[in-house]
């Protein structure tokens, strides 16, 4: 599994003004796993995120997927070419529905197809299971902005999902969510693992990360400082010396 | 549907399938019925307006409605506010009467090719103010403004400068009344094809583009929006709409003058009927242009061209901005809605549960009971061993 | 080719000219930086700050400059209000569209005003040293011309104080990089807005009283302000102050270069011309400007 080419970099580098986020980290993912990015805050993990999902122009360096060069490449192209992301303080389209939130998602092909009904029948069809898988499809004609917090992060997910991302980034997926939607969110992302998604989870629950994950990149000053699976990455006492401070 | 009350229920409680069947045949009526009315209104106004003044008043409201459902596109959809759309129909207007003059091309043929022109000149424009956020679009749509006035006054070998332009009329046999009630209905014409296409749009996968764009434009382009592209698109898509009521107007009076062309002050009606009406409805900038248009000509009329219908205009701008951001048309409608369901608290309620009853139907073959895994399976597109819910 | 000493003389003006711009553009970034928004009406109010030192000077007989001590206080005081009052109220979603519209509207409102008081005749100062002027290497230089860059120059030095020196700047600052971050080290960052707002107007006071000494003003004039000053902070780089003023300089300067060949009103495309070109090729502007990547 671990030759399959996924989403890699090579020496990100990021400035904020003086301030360095991302100081040439050289990342790669496994594909076809769940990998972790955890670190201490500040350490640049929404950085990277920002810059592999092309939010952000890095200011040197270089991101592929599955052998691509996608660095200069706009968010939009990024999707379409597999990598989904939810963003840090989730956010949704707080004027729509459930259900439109999800239809948003879709990408059409060609003039045509994107003068048809946005609420054709497939489209629907999809939005409508995704809703049902995340338990949600109870509000799928309720505004977003209505929603509670936790609905708001499955319906954030939902949309991901409905673009069909290979690659799904999740940026602090458990941040702010109450312990039984958190066992669902950790079962949910195994169970699209096993479907056969790529996880990235940038995360600060322990118990989270060392549950689902497979493979753990830990970044400490805008790079990544250690990786392994998590029964290393436990007893990495680099790890420990970053996340308390030598 | 739009819905713009607050919710007064815990969303929960759209789980019940209420009586909603006998209703639902309402929700569609409803807005036929309303645009028939309306069009009956529109077509019937030249044959009871009592004088030739009254109808060419009816002309300038429609020629309004036309701006601001142009407008609208750009407006409504994406919410980038333009206040240079005037300039846009300036442009239409001067290049169809250039054409007309200059290259002798007859009158819609001029009017047809000087709205092509404008929307291609829009790609540049669009090319600019678009590839930021707002502020950046606010600012490009002003100068346009600014820029072209300039332009106009000072090119006097080209424009006739201020002394203005006058542009043959298309149909010079005609006596001024039948003038006025033709372009009345060219007018009206040019009305349902503008509200035909945004109507096109608003229920088109673009159009759901767009408003995600409107709510969140990071977020849209994270979901694989090509924000970029799809603003530019309905930019250009307004700016030829513009550009051909600026066009017919041009035919219609047959007298130019930069200063009124290239106003600031047209473009900033175009908003005020747009937002007063609410920019999240097809007929919200007609409604605006209806109420602004009939109190300008009735500002003119009782207070003759002093400045104060300038303070007037600022005035209800500030006001609807401040206190009516989503327009009169959701009010009413919210009033209506609460008014005609006294015993449900809200809109979302029979619209979920409609929707429901449309799903069950649809899904009536595979046994109601399982269409959620029906449907799950098809959006996951693979094998779904493991699934258990919560 | 035009004289050595014309071109002199038009670069000097350039630069009072761009003096002018300079402190007015700083006063539209520091809304923009403060609340990200584009203020519409601040050239309304600078028509406005002339009109009243022209009325104090023809109607009271009262040296023009000296309607500042009126003026000042009493934009500052609007300043604040406009924030605190109306634009505070505003959806944080829409703020920056829905700022933009209800600017105009006050713009549109102060125009429709000075009209009707005033009527929409054209005014000019007459001033005892109005007609002064002084030769310097073969050029001659207004007297008020330089008056006005004087006002503006002192204006700008103060505003640099005030920004760099002061608990107050510092405050100030720290709200336009991080409003949040500004609010948890124990900044009021609502009343600082405000009245960043009022310093902000203040300079539309200052320098309508230095716009006055020298130009004939009526109401409408405020729209051939507010383009070239929303292309000289773009071009600068949205929401930075030092970039605002070395566009403002610049474009200035070109400004007045450009009237030899081209004539005044043709000269002032470059404003636009500008604002296009620095949209489409960098719209992070040109002098620096961290926020003008998102806007």
């Amino acid at each position: 599994m671990t030759e399959v080419r996924s989403l890699a970099t090579a020496n990100l580098t990021k400035a904020f003004g003086g301030v360095v986020a991302l100081d040439g980290a050289t990342v790669t993912f496994r594909h076809g796993q769940v990998n972790a990015l955890i670190g201490p805050n500040g350490s640049g993990k929404t950085t990277f995120f920002n810059c592999v999902t092309g939010m952000i122009r890095p200011d040197s360096g270089q991101t592929t997927y599955r052998g691509q060069d996608i660095t200069r490449r706009a968010p939009h192209a990024i999707v379409r070419a597999g990598i989904g992301r939810t963003f840090q303080l989730c956010r949704v389209f707080p004027r729509m529905s459930a259900l439109d939130n999800v239809l948003a998602a879709v990408r059409p092909a060609g003039l045509v197809g994107q003068l048809r009904g946005a609420r054709a029948r497939v489209e629907v069809d999809r939005a409508w299971g995704w809703l049902t898988r995340l338990g949600i499809e109870h509000l799928a004609d309720v505004e977003a902005r209505t929603m509670s917090w936790g609905q708001q992060k499955l319906l954030e997910l939902a949309g991901v999902l409905m673009s069909d991302p290979e690659t799904v980034l999740l940026d602090e997926p458990a941040g702010g969510v109450n312990p039984a939607l958190l066992d669902r969110i950790g079962t949910l992302v195994r169970e699209l693992n096993a479907e056969g998604r790529t996880f990235v989870i940038v995360e600060h629950n322990m118990d989270l990360v060392m549950s689902v994950s497979d493979h753990i990149v830990v970044f400490d000053r805008g790079r990544p400082i250690a990786e392994g699976p998590p029964s290393l990455i436990r007893t990495d006492e680099r790890v420990l010396g970053a996340y308390l401070g030598v | 549907m739009p819905s713009a009350s607050e919710p007064t229920t815990a969303p929960t409680a759209a789980t019940a399938p209420a009586v909603t069947l006998a209703r639902r045949p309402v929700g569609r009526i409803v807005p036929a019925v309303a645009v028939l009315v309306l069009a009956a209104a529109v077509l019937s106004f030249p044959s009871l307006a009592p004088n030739p003044y009254i109808l060419s008043a009816g002309v300038v409201v429609l020629n309004y409605a036309v701006l601001s459902t142009s407008w609208n596109f750009v407006g409504g959809f994406t919410g980038y506010i333009s206040l240079g759309h005037g300039a846009l129909a300036g442009l239409g207007a001067y290049g169809t009467a250039l054409l007309v003059t200059r290259a002798g091309l007859p009158s819609f043929v001029a009017l047809a090719v000087a709205a092509l022109l404008v929307a291609a000149l829009a790609v540049p424009i669009g090319f600019a103010a678009l590839r930021v956020r707002g502020a950046s679009f606010v600012i490009v749509s002003i100068a346009l403004v600014l820029i072209l006035l300039l332009v106009f006054q000072s090119w006097a070998s080209l424009t006739g400068g201020s002394r203005g332009l006058v542009v043959p009329r298309p149909f010079p046999g005609l006596l001024r009344p039948e003038h006025h009630r033709v372009f009345y209905f060219l007018f009206a014409g040019l009305l349902g094809l503008a509200l035909l296409a945004w109507w096109l749009i608003d229920r088109s996968r673009f159009g759901l583009g767009l408003k995600a764009i409107r709510e969140d434009e990071d977020k849209a382009e994270a979901l694989g929006t090509p924000t970029f592209a799809y603003k530019l698109v309905v930019f250009v898509v307004s700016a030829g709409f513009t550009a051909l009521a600026g066009g017919l107007y041009a035919l219609w009076f047959g007298d130019l003058d930069p200063v009124f062309q290239f106003s600031i002050l047209t473009g900033s009606y175009m908003v005020l009927m747009a937002l007063l009406g609410g920019v999240r409805h097809l007929f919200g900038p007609v409604v605006g242009a209806l109420v602004v248009g009939f109190a300008l000509e009735y500002f003119k009329v009782e207070f003759g061209n002093t400045p104060l219908h300038l303070v007037a205009t600022g005035l209800l701008l500030a006001l609807v901005v401040l206190f009516m951001p989503d327009g009169v048309l959701p009010a009413i409608g919210g009033l209506l809605n609460r008014l005609s369901r006294p015993t449900q608290s809200s809109i979302r309620e029979v619209t979920a549960a409609q929707l429901r009853d449309e799903r069950a139907a649809a899904s009536a073959a595979e046994g109601t009971r399982d269409r959620g895994d029906a449907a799950a399976a098809t959006a996951g597109g693979r094998p779904q061993s493991t699934r258990e819910r919560a | 080719m035009p004289s050595g000493a014309l071109l002199f003389q038009s670069v000097i003006l350039g630069l009072l000219l761009g003096g002018l711009y300079a402190l007015l553009a700083a006063g539209l970034t520091l809304y923009f930086g403060i609340m990200r928004v584009v203020m519409i009406a601040h050239s309304a109010f600078l028509i406005l700050a002339a009109y009243l030192a022209w009325w104090s000077h023809s109607r009271l007989g009262v040296d023009p400059l000296l309607s500042m001590v009126v003026t000042v206080p009493l934009f500052f005081g609007c300043g604040v209000l406009l924030q605190r009052l109306l634009l505070a109220r505003l959806r944080p979603v829409t703020l920056t569209m829905m700022s933009v519209l209800l600017t105009f509207a006050i713009a549109v409102v102060i125009e429709g005003l000075l009209g009707y008081v005033f009527t929409g005749t054209q005014r000019r100062i007459q001033l005892g040293y109005g007609s002064a002027s002084f030769g310097l290497f073969g050029a001659r230089i207004a007297v008020v011309k330089l008056i006005a860059f004087g006002l503006a120059a002192v204006a700008l030095a103060a505003l640099y104080l005030l920004m760099k020196k002061t608990t107050f700047g510092w405050a100030l600052r720290a709200t336009i990089q991080h409003r949040d971050a500004a609010r948890l080290v124990g900044i009021e960052t609502d009343r600082v807005a405000g009245y960043g707002f009022g310093i902000g107007l203040a300079t539309a006071a200052v320098g309508g009283t230095a716009l006055a000494l020298d130009t004939t003003i009526y109401p409408s004039l405020h729209w051939h302000w507010i383009g070239p000053l929303m292309a000289i902070i773009v071009v600068g780089g949205l929401g930075s102050v030092p970039g605002a003023a070395m566009a403002a300089m610049v474009l200035g300067l070109m400004q007045s270069l450009l009237q030899i060949p081209l004539g005044t009103t043709w000269a002032q495309t470059i404003f636009y011309l500008a604002l296009f070109a620095t949209l489409a090729f960098r719209p992070q502007g040109f002098f620096g400007g961290r926020l003008a990547q998102r806007f």
